[in-house]
């Protein structure tokens, strides 16, 4: 009888551990010493001190977030709270005839009151029916939109994190993204946010943890820069407060 | 994947390059335009010095302690779900996939970039067991409906240009398509869409793995990484066993590092850390996971004093846009899954059978530049040199040139008869010094003079000439500033101090 | 104070004027170069083909010929380079190993030696010619040789300096890259000659004769009538101009 799928698995599984050993043992022994089980001295760990030490005050933060962000190719714009992005991304809806808007099941985005205030179009709250492929909703849909966990004005990174609540296909398969970043989540390097993955450790993180810096491209024809290959090639940065 | 070499020598896969006038330009354009973003981003960035050398550190200590990472990144992998393997070898790598693949009756795969799987020619074992495998990215999209193999880590499809890649996507859609940049990619867009919906798997490499959380990260600007790890219910992920780095704020060093040298880049458009299958009440991510730890001659070099540090590699093709070697040859002329000064030393490297290697170590002027851009500062205009002397030490030099070198010691080994030599020389180019040069086109002087006229010896050399010159200078009666002998002094003190005397 | 010339074999047998230029230049400092015979070839050639016993061979030559030097002055950056792979060269031989490392220390490339050692930046030198400047990569990336030369160019008067576009490029000259991949080589110096010819600069000035050699040998073959010149030389012209 065939193999099933899982126990190809259990075999690939037992495989694996017997050989994990001798793959170990292989490269200790090509450095010519003993395993080293005990976790090294690592002085060098993350970025130099100077870097650390980096901290641009708020208003300096939204201006070289946007500075950055723009000259990618995206937009960044402030606003003082969460109905003037509603305004806001209503606006654009009606600019680009959006028909369809997926949205994460947060709070804050259920504050926008798209569904009132667009009775038009259709917006789905992620995963609201888990018997619906979402997925393809996504695929479908011409807004994207998402509440950062996290902003990095340096590099203008704009960082969402995944759960149940939070699909990375809203993020990454709408025809153009909304993301909402309160302001006090704006940090100035990405090594305050990849510091906060270390300190929640492994059991607390989420499957999917993406930063985003504009507009989806590519440069691969002629090294001729083409926005919008794959991800959203519109890209919206709120910045709330 | 000692089995595959591409015929012929790196000579003349590169005399076919240099005839082909639109490879050579397309190449010099795109590498020229990274090469100088990168020095723009590197600059603006600032402190690049003390940058390389944090990302040399983190690479350095990782590869010294790789079984200890390597061993807490595989239990962290596995804890958060992730069925994780072993590859020794390539086909073992292969086995390993296509068992998963066909276990789970896929028709289709989706791939996102990845050089692993170019070096296991995975592509071409999927389709023999009928598995459709479909690049992404759209450099690789474009390469593979050439049939090529791509000549640019970076930029796969750097040698071809607009009209060849719009003939070659009209003839997939079916329709002429416009030789327009948006156009193309408007119909690749389209095309993988439905690609991605459809696929039972999809296969990532992986740029970085972090030991303490099992998470692996990718970079890249089109999204179809994270469309590859998003849509998919199996991923596959193939990960070099170097690709290690112990945390998530050493990933701030190789972020900083990998886009600004790889196309100036502040960040990529996506940066992505995936940490194991959906979690159960997630709407999408893969349902089942699979990373695949692929040695494939990796720990050839592990131990190898002159070599490990080729293991610190972070693939960002920097080096390929800095050599004018590359800029004037393209990848494939390289003959392996790597080109450029990294590939011409990981080629050789790669396999066991260092020293028998063709040509590949010679295809460089030693200029240093690739080490001057490589943002983990590996020594590879050193490590050509290892190469070609490993290759003489194990006696596979070529004949004439080990006479000549033989000839070389002997003469320049012993100053009596390289005197003798000299003047032997003056005598004899006089049958062929005409206006001063020679054009003669015959032993070594043939491909010298194919571009060049060769210059004569001097009448006399500097040797011969010394006494006079000695008897002229001596009468200047010029004496040293004090100053000046005073300085002179205190580096020789210095020195005897040992320690000082370092000059730049 | 015994400070000596390493000729470097290119221009001891080719470019004899280059150490000419040097002796009559450092004399005007009171620096009397020595020139030790024994000297041959800094073993280059050998080390980078892969031939490292013959390239030992020949260093022991050099490491003999300067043991008793104080200062060693070269006019090749890469020469004066390959004296840093010595150590490399005879870890396994405890006496050349100490040489090799003595040898290091005292050796300077010819502009290092004028403005580190010496702290000249002025040689009152006139050169009223629009010149370019080709930095060889030897010196320049390895050895650290970047901005003594542009010094010196700063202050000669009359001097028109051009830049040189894309001058971090190597020429292609590589050793015996250039006889083994001869048609790569072509075609890199051939680049690197259209960019001197963009300058429309009438004086091409270099650290380093093999490169020098591999740009003149060129210009030549295409009828370019740039003048080729080692910064020495163009200093010791401009001494006499001034």
């Amino acid at each position: 009888m065939a193999e099933t799928h899982q126990e190809l698995l259990a075999r690939l599984e037992r495989e694996s551990r017997a050989k994990q050993e001798q793959f170990m043992n292989f490269i200790a022994g090509k450095l010519g010493r003993p395993r080293v089980t005990a976790p090294p001295q690592h002085p060098f760990r993350g970025a130099p001190d100077f870097w650390n030490a980096l901290e641009w005050p708020l208003e300096e933060r939204v201006a070289k977030f946007t500075e950055n962000f723009k000259a990618v190719g995206g937009q960044a714009i402030r606003l003082s709270g969460i109905v003037e992005a509603g305004a806001f991304i209503v606006s654009k809806a009606a600019e680009m005839s959006a028909r369809y808007i997926v949205r994460q099941d947060q709070q804050s985005l259920a504050e926008l009151g798209l569904e009132s205030l667009l009775p038009e179009a259709r917006v789905s709250v992620w995963n609201e029916d888990p018997n619906e492929d979402w997925k393809a909703c996504a695929a479908e849909a011409d807004f994207g939109v998402v509440l950062a966990d996290y902003a990095a004005a340096y590099t203008g990174s704009i960082t969402v994190l995944s759960d149940k609540t939070k699909g990375r296909s809203v993020s990454l398969l709408p025809t153009a993204l909304f993301a909402l970043i309160p302001i006090e989540r704006l940090k100035t390097r990405l090594g305050e946010i990849l510091s906060d993955f270390d300190r929640a450790g492994r059991e607390n993180l989420p499957a999917g943890i993406h930063f985003i810096s504009g507009p989806s491209r590519s440069a691969d024809i002629e090294n001729d820069l083409t926005i919008g290959v794959h991800g959203p090639g519109i890209v919206y940065a709120l910045i709330i407060g | 994947m000692s089995a595959y070499k591409t015929k012929g020598s790196v000579k003349e896969r590169a005399e076919l390059a240099l005839n082909d006038d639109f490879l050579r330009k397309a190449v010099k354009f795109t590498t020229e335009r990274l090469r100088i973003g990168k020095m723009n981003a590197a600059e603006q960035h600032g402190n690049w010095e003390e940058w390389r050398e944090r990302g040399r550190q983190i690479r350095l200590h990782t590869i010294a302690h790789l079984d200890y990472y390597l061993n807490l990144f595989v239990e962290n992998a596995r804890a958060n779900g992730v069925h994780v393997h072993f590859a020794p070898t390539g086909a073992e790598a292969v086995r390993i996939a296509l068992a998963v693949a066909q276990s789970k009756a896929a028709k289709t795969v989706v791939k996102s970039k990845s050089m692993v799987t170019e070096e296991l020619h995975l592509n071409h074992a999927l389709q023999d067991i009928g598995v459709e495998a479909i690049e992404t990215d759209l450099g690789e999209y474009i390469i593979q409906l050439a049939g090529e193999t791509p000549s640019h880590i970076i930029i796969p499809a750097i040698h071809k240009n607009r009209y060849q890649i719009a003939e070659l996507l009209s003839k997939e859609a079916g329709e002429a398509l416009e030789a327009d940049t948006t156009i193309l990619a408007g119909f690749v867009r389209k095309k993988l869409r439905e690609k991605f919906l459809e696929a039972d798997i999809g296969m990532t490499g992986c740029n970085f793995a972090i030991a303490e959380t099992g998470s692996m990260v990718l970079f890249e600007n089109e999204g179809n990484a994270r469309m590859v790890t998003t849509v998919p219910k199996t991923q596959i992920t193939l990960m070099g066993m170097e690709r290690i780095i112990p945390s998530w704020t050493d990933l701030e060093v190789m972020a900083t590092l990998l886009p600004r040298s790889a196309t100036g880049q502040k960040l990529t458009v996506y940066m992505s850390g995936i940490t194991g299958p959906r979690r159960t009440e997630d709407a999408d991510g893969p349902e089942e996971m699979h990373i695949i730890i692929v040695d494939n001659g990796r720990s050839n070099q592990l131990g190898d004093p002159e070599f490990q540090e080729l293991l610190n590699c972070i693939r960002c093709g920097a080096c390929l846009n800095a050599c004018p070697v590359y800029r004037h040859i393209g990848g494939h002329a390289y003959g392996g899954t790597y080109s450029g000064p990294i590939g011409a030393v990981l080629t050789p490297a790669l396999q066991k059978n260092v020293a028998e290697w063709d040509d590949i170590a010679n295809a460089s002027s030693l200029c240093g530049a690739c080490y001057e851009a490589c943002p983990v500062k590996i020594p590879l205009h050193d490590m050509l040199v290892y190469l070609r002397r490993r290759k003489v030490e194990a006696g596979h030099g070529k004949a004439l040139e080990t006479i000549g070198m033989r000839g070389f010691g002997t003469v320049a080994g012993q100053p009596g008869i390289m005197g003798a030599a000299v003047k032997l020389g003056q005598l004899g180019q006089r049958l062929v010094v005409r206006d001063g040069g020679i054009r003669l086109k015959v032993g070594p002087l043939k491909g010298w003079n194919k571009y060049r006229v060769a210059p004569t010896l001097a009448k006399r050399s500097f040797r011969q000439q010394w006494e006079a010159l000695k008897r002229e200078t001596a009468n200047t009666g010029q004496t040293m500033d004090p100053v000046v002998k005073a300085r002179m002094e205190a580096i020789l003190k210095e020195r005897a101090k040992g320690g000082g005397g370092r000059h730049g | 104070m015994k400070v000596s010339l390493f000729i470097t074999c290119l221009s001891d047998v080719i470019y004899p004027r280059v150490g000419e230029a040097m002796v009559r230049l450092l004399a005007r400092y009171g620096v009397k170069l020595e020139f030790p015979r024994a000297q041959t070839c800094c073993g280059q050639p050998a080390y980078n083909s892969g031939y490292w016993d013959e390239a030992r061979k020949t260093a022991r030559t050099i490491l003999d010929a300067f043991d008793e030097s104080d200062f060693v002055v070269s006019p090749s950056g890469s020469c004066t380079y390959m004296i840093h792979h010595y150590p490399e060269l005879f870890k396994d031989e405890p006496v050349y190993l100490e040489k090799s490392n003595r040898l290091q220390e005292k050796t300077y490339e010819f502009t290092q030696f004028l403005v580190q050692v010496l702290d000249v930046k002025d040689l009152g030198a006139k050169f009223p010619r629009k010149v370019t400047y080709h930095p060889s990569c030897h010196g320049s990336r390895l050895l650290g040789v970047k901005d003594e030369p542009l010094e010196l160019l700063q202050h000669v008067e009359g001097l028109e300096f051009v830049p040189l576009p894309f001058a971090q490029d190597c020429c292609g000259f590589g050793g015996t890259f250039a006889v083994k991949m001869a048609d790569i080589s072509g075609a890199m110096v051939t680049e690197k000659v259209d960019h001197i010819l963009e300058t429309e600069a009438e004086v091409l000035v270099g650290l380093d004769m093999a490169c020098l050699m591999n740009i003149a040998g060129n210009l030549r073959f295409r009828n370019e009538p740039v003048r080729v010149m080692h910064l020495a030389e163009l200093l010791y012209e401009g001494v006499k101009e001034a």
